[in-house]
């Protein structure tokens, strides 16, 4: 686990030499804006030009101290970006995350169970068009009928309304998370813009994520049931509801287990254009922005915590895994 | 002898992608009240497929297509028999595990790797005996209620009482309703007028409707912090599932019961597939070879062990195996299988002594009799494809007293001395 961390860090840490030193110089300083008259002096000031260890080893002390430089697009320092974007692209993984776990494999399941009946042919369909259109198409079009022809479900994190409420020194943002704050003011107007505006984007993520999980859980709840383990429940005279429940889904289940770990890879991807598309501040359109005008030190502050995020997400996978097969568990 | 079971014409294919496994062509067999019967045959025959057949508990992508299997359990149906193809599924479920049971080839694979051996156990108990283990805890749960203890925990005690009474009110009403239903199907059975026929296939489908739980006690499973009390049912089932390994004589069985499956050993996961069939005491037990992947001293140790519950508690076991050692050893009376077919079927005395069937007679000449330097003959030919078997009797192209009528017309099962049947044209009476 540590291991990886300082894997990550050190590939994280080789991308960033490549970057010419001149803009290197924005992960190193906070809190001020350069001016390029400076740069040369500020070159020399934070040693760019020592051996690379040397410099490594100063990059993780300025880690540690919560230093990560100053990020042009949010004109600020990127801690602070940070504190800004994350709880609007947490909050969209807060919801779509789960939706995509359950519609992935509760369809597949019905897929699995009702095998070449029209209704598995459906959930076949629904998999293919998911997985097969491109995340933009799919935003766009959806903000087309809803938002364009509709009028309903308008992009953005909130309305004008809402903008209101949040400023009002009555109103305190405890996590910055828009709908468990509004939970915790009790501010249930507040709550309801919030999910509305969450809307479209989530079932974006969910159309698209899910297809994956659930082509996966169909094949492997077929593979289950076709196992000698469910001759065995039948022949002991359960029914079939156990079957499926007891005796398959969790055997079924392993596998996309182990994919889930990594469509959160996917996920991240579609992260990045169903914010720009939906207009939602979060990392993802941080990111995007980041790229296109050079934002080194948002760039690598973001490309170093998904790569930390990445791991702990793989650790949980890990944990949930050897809960559900006992074959791995440790003893 | 009585009959017990009894396949007739039984035909089950598989839809496979390169096509249609014609896997039983006509397979009958009868197994008497108290015997050991055996099904022999080489690895592929059809021997699994006919049993799963007869416990229509053939998996996708086959299917029985034809044939009747009918049962002779009951005082009521000695004389006509229940064609268990004909009944509902559900009706299927209460028979499966509780009169008939079947234990597998591979243990291993039988066993379910994510689901710990107690529940695997106890959940036949669960099954069948859910009345009985619902008296056993709330026997226990009387004693713990009689104890002097805090009047809280008094209520809560009681108020489980409550909901383990309301599933006993519940087992009772689906046990009279169900048996309404089955009498009513008894009538209606066999008779071909339309209106009779309507009536049955209603009953059916009621029968498949029929919610084994009520509203209430759906209700009561599913709500949490109430649904608690199962856990005195679990308790009850454990205490079981550690009684019946202990008769079994499996070591250790408190332990045993939180173990997994892949934690335990060839021999002893074949014994926990033993115990998972014999849970509910079956009239009939189908052994499909179960111990063709075991140790020679582990199969020995398992051949007693079925011989040994043979006199205490089954009545009777169909055998299969593809060892005719095995046979000679516990089974009264044999059916040889080829290729989907029935050959022959005879007493194991008969058999050994004088085979009828060309495919049998090769067969013992196959078998080594501990000669040294003895010399074993194989029959030429290998076993055919059973997607496009050959016409007629399928042993054909292999059998050295083939004629002209074998090629086009599947020899008739024929009686020829008490008890020692044939389908072989060598023997039709000119
Ligand atoms: N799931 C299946 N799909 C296709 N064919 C099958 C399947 N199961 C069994 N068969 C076919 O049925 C025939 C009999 O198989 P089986 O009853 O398992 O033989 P055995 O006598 O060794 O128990 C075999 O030839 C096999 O090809
Ligand atoms: S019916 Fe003909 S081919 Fe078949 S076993 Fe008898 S003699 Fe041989
Ligand atoms: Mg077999």
């Amino acid at each position: 686990m540590i291991l990886v961390l300082v894997g990550v860090s050190l590939i994280v840490f080789a991308i960033m030499m490549l970057i010419p030193e001149g803009q290197r110089v924005a992960i190193y300083v906070t809190g001020e804006k350069i001016r390029n008259e400076q740069i040369d002096s500020l070159i020399v000031k934070y040693g760019l030009r020592d051996p690379a260890p040397v410099q490594y080893f100063r990059w993780i002390k300025n880690i540690f101290k919560g230093d990560f430089g100053h990020s042009i697009t949010a004109s600020a320092p990127v801690i602070e970006g940070f504190k800004m974007y994350f709880p609007v692209t947490l909050e969209l993984v807060l919801y779509s995350t789960p939706l995509i776990i359950l519609v992935g494999i509760w369809l597949g399941t019905i897929g699995a169970v009702h095998k070449d009946k029209p209704i598995d042919h459906f959930t076949r369909i629904f998999a293919i068009v998911g997985y097969s259109l491109p995340t933009f198409w799919l935003g766009l079009m959806l903000m087309m009928f809803f938002y364009g022809l509709l009028g309903i479900f308008p992009p953005g994190t909130i309305s004008i309304v809402g903008k209101d409420i949040l400023y009002n020194p009555e109103y305190h943002q405890y996590t910055r998370i828009l709908t468990i704050d509004a939970i915790l003011n009790g501010n249930w107007r507040m709550f309801w813009d919030a999910i509305y505006h969450l809307t479209l984007p989530t079932i974006n993520l969910v159309l698209l994520s899910s297809a994956l999980i659930m082509r996966l859980m169909r094949s492997s709840m077929i593979d289950a049931l076709g196992q000698d383990y469910i001759r065995t429940a039948m022949a002991k005279g359960a029914d079939k509801k156990t079957i499926y429940n007891t005796h398959a889904r969790r055997n079924a289940l392993i596998p996309v287990i182990t994919i889930s770990g990594l469509m959160f890879a996917g996920l991240m991807g579609g992260m990045v254009i169903t914010e720009t598309i939906f207009a939602r501040k979060g990392i993802g359109l941080w990111m995007a922005r980041a790229a296109t005008q050079l934002d080194v030190a948002a760039i690598m502050f973001n490309v170093l915590f998904l790569g930390v995020v990445f791991v702990v997400i793989n650790l949980i996978v890990d944990l949930i895994y050897a809960w559900v097969d006992p074959r791995i568990r440790l003893t | 002898m009585e009959k017990l079971v009894e396949a007739e014409e039984l035909r089950t294919n598989f839809y496979t992608f390169e096509g249609v496994v014609k896997a039983l062509n006509g397979v009958s067999l009868v197994v008497n009240n108290g015997e050991t019967y055996g099904l022999v045959g080489e690895s592929g025959c059809g021997k699994s497929v006919s049993v799963r057949s007869m416990m229509r508990i053939v998996q996708a992508p086959g299917k029985i297509e034809e044939g009747k299997v009918v049962l002779f359990f009951n005082e009521k149906d000695r004389n006509k028999g229940i064609d268990i193809l004909k009944r509902s599924e559900a009706y299927m479920q209460s028979i499966r595990g509780n009169d008939i049971s079947m234990i597998f080839q591979e243990a291993g694979t039988a066993l379910n790797p994510v689901l710990s051996i107690g529940f695997q156990v106890g959940e036949s108990f669960l099954l069948h005996r859910r009345g009985e283990m619902i008296k056993l805890a709330v026997k226990t749960l009387d004693k713990k209620i009689d104890e002097n203890s805090n009047s809280l925990f008094r209520m809560w005690r009681k108020f489980h009482k409550r909901l383990l009474q309301n599933e006993t009110d519940d087992l009772e009403r689906y046990k009279t309703e169900i048996v309404k239903i089955d009498s009513d199907l008894y009538r209606t059975e066999g008779k071909t007028d339309s209106k009779s026929l309507e009536k049955h296939k209603r009953l059916l489908v009621n029968r498949e409707r029929l919610n084994k739980q009520g509203l209430k006690v759906r209700l009561q499973l599913k709500t949490p912090i109430i649904r608690r009390y199962v856990r005195r049912i679990n308790a009850a089932v454990r205490e079981k599932v550690i009684e019946l390994l202990t008769d079994l004589g499996v070591p250790n069985p408190g332990n045993i019961v939180d173990r997994y499956p892949h934690e335990l050993s060839g021999g002893m996961q074949q014994r926990i597939v033993i115990s998972i069939a014999l849970a509910c005491n079956p009239t009939l037990l189908i052994a499909d070879e179960p111990t063709s992947n075991l140790d020679v001293t582990i199969q020995a140790q398992i051949l007693d062990l079925i011989r040994q519950l043979k006199k205490t508690q089954i009545s009777s076991v169909l055998f299969i195996t593809h060892d005719l050692g095995v046979v000679a050893e516990i089974c009264d009376r044999v059916t040889v299988m080829y290729a989907g077919d029935t050959c022959e079927t005879a007493s194991v005395k008969d058999l050994f002594k004088e085979p009828m069937h060309p495919y049998t007679k090769g067969l013992l000449k196959s078998v080594p009799k501990g000669e040294i330097g003895e010399k074993l003959q194989t029959i030429p030919g290998t076993v055919p494809n059973l997607i496009t078997p050959p016409s007629g009797c399928r042993f054909h192209p292999r059998c050295p007293d083939v004629m002209e009528i074998c090629k086009s017309q599947k020899p008739e099962m024929l009686m020829m001395k008490d008890g020692h049947s044939v389908a072989c044209h060598l023997y039709r009476k000119k």
